[in-house]
C-alpha cells in the first residue's frame, strides 16, 4: 500500500478536527432548534397547575385582569397582558414547580427541560418546600404566612442575602435550590428551566397584585427560634420519638421517603434523595427554618398540631440523619456522608429487627 | 580537627553567628517591609486614594441626594448593599459614559451618551415591571437584563456586558427601587400603578 505523503497526513488530521468541530456545532444547532420547537408546543398542565392557572385566569391577550383581585377588591386591576409564548412559559414554569422531575409528564425530558440533569436524587420537587405550587393559601383563600411564596419572593428579589453575602437575584436563588435543596447542579442563568419558573413567579405576583419591594408575610418561612420555646434547647431523643409517632408513617421510619409504583408520594428527608447538609432547610445549617416549615405544613391535614418545641426537636433529629454533604464541604465530608448513607440504614434496620422481631421494622422506604 | 588555634576557631564561630544574625535580620526586615507595603497600600486605597474602585461607598454624583430624598431610597437603609447598588444604578443611568465606559463608545461630548437621555427613571421602572415578555420583533421572550444589554450594544454604540455585570444588575436594581417607590405591581401599565 502506498504511504500517504506527510502533507496529506496533516490535511487528514486537520479535516478530522474540523469535522468534529462542525459536528459539535451541528449538534448545538439541533439542540437549539429542538428547544425552540418545545417552546412552540402546547403545554399539558398537571392537574394542580390546570386548577391554579384557571383560577387566576391565565390566557393570552393584550390585557390581564386578575379574577382573584377582582373578587377580593371588586376592582378590575388591569395589567399588561400575555402573548401565547408568555402563557406557555408560565404554564411550563408551573409544571416545573409542581412536578420537577416529570413524574406526571408523558415525556419528562422534553416537558421539564431535562430538569433531572440538575437534581441528583429522584425525589425532589420544588413543591415539596414551596407548597401549593409556590402559592399556598389558607381555607379562606388568602396566602398563608411563611409559606415560601414564589410571588412574594420575586417582588423582594435582589436584596442582600446574608448566606451568600451578595445581592441575590431571583435566578441565582433558584440555582441555590438546585445545588442544596435538590443536592444537584446549577442550571445556566438563561436556561429555560430558570426562566420559566421566573415567568410563573411573576405571573403569580400579578395575579395576587403584589407590589415591588414590599415585604409580604407569605415570603420565606416564619421561623421558629429556640427562644420561642419554653425549654430553649433541642432534644434529639424526644425528636426521634416524635418523628416515629408523627412523621414516619409518611416519610418512612428512617426518613427515606415513600415511593409507590415509581411515584414519590412523600419525599425523603434523609438519605441520598434528600436535601444536603448546606441546604437552608437543614437544621444544623440554619436552625430556625426547618422547624418553621414543620410547624406550618406538617403533618399534612393536621397542620398546627405540633408545638414549637416539637418542631424544633423533630428538626434537630431529622438533620442528624445521614444525608449528602454540601457543595462547599469538600471530598472528605462527602465521602463520610456517603458512607453513613449506605451503612446506617441497613444497620439500624438489622438492630431494630433483632430487638423487636415481632414488629415490622422500617426498611426506610 | 585541623591545627586551628582556639582563638581563631572562636572568631570563626562568632563570624558565623554574626552572619546568621544578619541573614535573619534581612529576612525579618524584608518580611516586615512587605507586610508594611501591603498594609500601607490597603490604608492608602481605603482612606487616601479617593478612587471609587477602592471605596465601599458610591460616588455621590450631582442630583443623587435629591433623588435619594425624592424616591425615599432610605426605606432600604442608609448604607446597605442594596442602597449602594441603587446609587451605582443612578450613576450608570445618568452618567453612563463615565460609569460604564467599557460598554459604550460614547464620550462626554456625545449626545445622547446616557440612559437618561432616552429613558426617565419612571419609564425604566415600568419597563422592568412589564419585562420578560414576548418581543415580536425578536421573535422570543426578552428579559429586562437583555434589553439593557442590547441598549449598550445599539443605542450606546458599544459592547455587551454579561448579565451578571454590575452595569446591568445595578440598572435592574435601580428600576426595581423606582418601581417600589411608585408602588408598581407586576405588569403595571404606565399611569395605572
Amino acid at each position: 500500500m502506498k504511504r500517504l505523503l506527510p502533507g496529506w497526513k496533516k490535511a487528514v488530521r486537520l479535516a478530522l478536527v474540523v469535522s468534529v468541530l462542525f459536528g459539535l456545532y451541528a449538534l448545538t444547532l439541533a439542540r437549539h432548534d429542538e428547544r425552540a420547537r418545545i417552546r412552540e408546543q402546547p403545554v399539558t398542565l398537571t392537574p394542580g397547575c390546570a386548577d391554579k392557572l384557571a383560577r387566576y385566569g391565565l390566557e393570552a391577550g393584550p390585557r390581564y385582569i386578575s379574577p382573584y383581585v377582582l373578587a377580593r377588591t371588586e376592582q378590575a386591576n388591569t395589567r399588561q397582558g400575555y402573548s401565547d409564548e408568555d402563557v406557555r412559559a408560565i404554564q411550563r414554569g408551573c409544571n416545573i414547580i409542581d412536578d420537577l422531575q416529570g413524574q406526571l409528564a408523558a415525556d419528562p425530558a422534553r416537558e421539564r427541560w431535562n430538569a433531572t440533569r440538575f437534581v441528583r436524587g429522584t425525589h425532589s420537587s420544588c413543591d415539596h418546600c414551596h407548597q401549593g405550587i409556590g402559592d399556598k393559601q389558607t381555607a379562606a383563600g388568602v396566602p398563608q404566612t411563611g409559606s415560601l411564596s414564589l410571588a412574594a419572593s420575586w417582588v423582594m428579589a435582589d436584596m442582600y442575602d446574608q448566606f451568600t453575602g451578595i445581592l441575590l437575584p431571583y435566578e441565582l436563588r433558584q440555582m441555590q435550590c438546585y445545588i442544596n435543596s435538590s443536592n444537584g447542579y446549577k442550571p445556566n442563568v438563561a436556561d429555560d428551566l430558570i426562566r420559566d419558573v421566573t415567568a410563573y413567579s411573576r405571573f403569580l405576583a400579578a395575579a395576587l397584585d403584589l407590589r415591588f419591594g414590599n415585604r409580604y408575610a407569605e415570603q420565606g418561612i416564619d421561623e421558629v427560634t429556640a427562644s420561642q420555646t419554653a425549654k430553649r434547647g433541642d432534644d434529639y431523643v424526644r425528636g426521634a420519638a416524635l418523628f416515629k409517632e408523627r412523621c414516619a408513617r409518611c416519610h418512612g421510619p428512617q426518613g427515606l421517603g415513600t415511593v409507590v409504583d415509581g411515584k414519590v408520594l412523600f419525599p425523603a428527608v434523609a438519605g441520598p434523595n434528600a436535601f444536603n447538609l448546606q441546604s437552608r432547610n437543614n437544621f444544623s445549617f440554619v436552625s430556625t427554618i426547618l422547624p418553621g416549615f414543620i410547624c406550618r405544613n406538617m403533618p399534612p391535614g393536621e397542620e398546627g398540631t405540633l408545638s414549637n418545641q416539637d418542631c424544633r426537636d423533630i428538626g434537630f433529629y431529622v438533620s442528624n440523619l445521614p444525608r449528602p454533604a454540601g457543595d462547599k464541604q469538600g471530598p472528605l465530608a462527602a465521602l463520610w456522608q456517603q458512607l453513613m448513607m449506605r451503612v446506617m440504614p441497613p444497620l439500624i434496620h438489622t438492630v431494630e429487627t433483632w430487638q423487636r422481631p415481632g414488629e415490622p421494622a422500617g426498611s426506610g422506604t | 580537627m585541623t591545627g586551628m588555634q582556639p582563638d581563631a576557631a572562636l572568631a570563626a564561630m562568632r563570624d558565623r553567628q554574626r552572619a546568621a544574625r544578619q541573614a535573619r535580620r534581612v529576612v525579618v526586615t524584608r518580611g516586615a517591609l512587605a507586610a508594611a507595603a501591603v498594609v500601607g497600600f490597603v490604608l492608602w486605597a481605603n482612606f487616601g486614594s479617593g478612587r471609587p474602585v477602592f471605596s465601599p461607598h458610591g460616588t455621590p454624583e450631582t442630583g443623587w441626594d435629591a433623588f435619594r430624598e425624592t424616591y425615599g431610597v432610605d426605606t432600604f437603609g442608609r448604607d446597605g448593599y442594596f442602597v449602594r447598588a441603587i446609587q451605582n444604578g443612578y450613576n450608570l443611568v445618568h452618567h453612563t459614559h463615565k460609569y460604564a465606559w467599557r460598554f459604550t463608545r460614547k464620550g462626554a461630548l456625545d449626545h445622547p451618551n446616557a440612559c437618561i437621555d432616552c429613558h426617565s427613571a419612571e419609564a425604566l421602572a415600568y419597563a422592568f415591571a412589564a419585562s420578560d415578555r414576548f418581543d415580536a420583533r425578536l421573535g422570543r421572550r426578552v428579559s429586562f437584563e437583555e434589553h439593557v444589554m442590547r441598549c449598550y450594544a445599539t443605542h450606546l454604540d458599544g459592547f455587551v456586558p454579561t448579565t451578571y455585570d454590575p452595569a446591568v444588575r445595578d440598572i435592574r436594581i435601580f428600576a426595581r427601587m423606582v418601581a417600589h417607590h411608585l408602588q408598581l405591581g407586576e405588569g403595571a401599565l404606565e399611569r395605572t400603578p
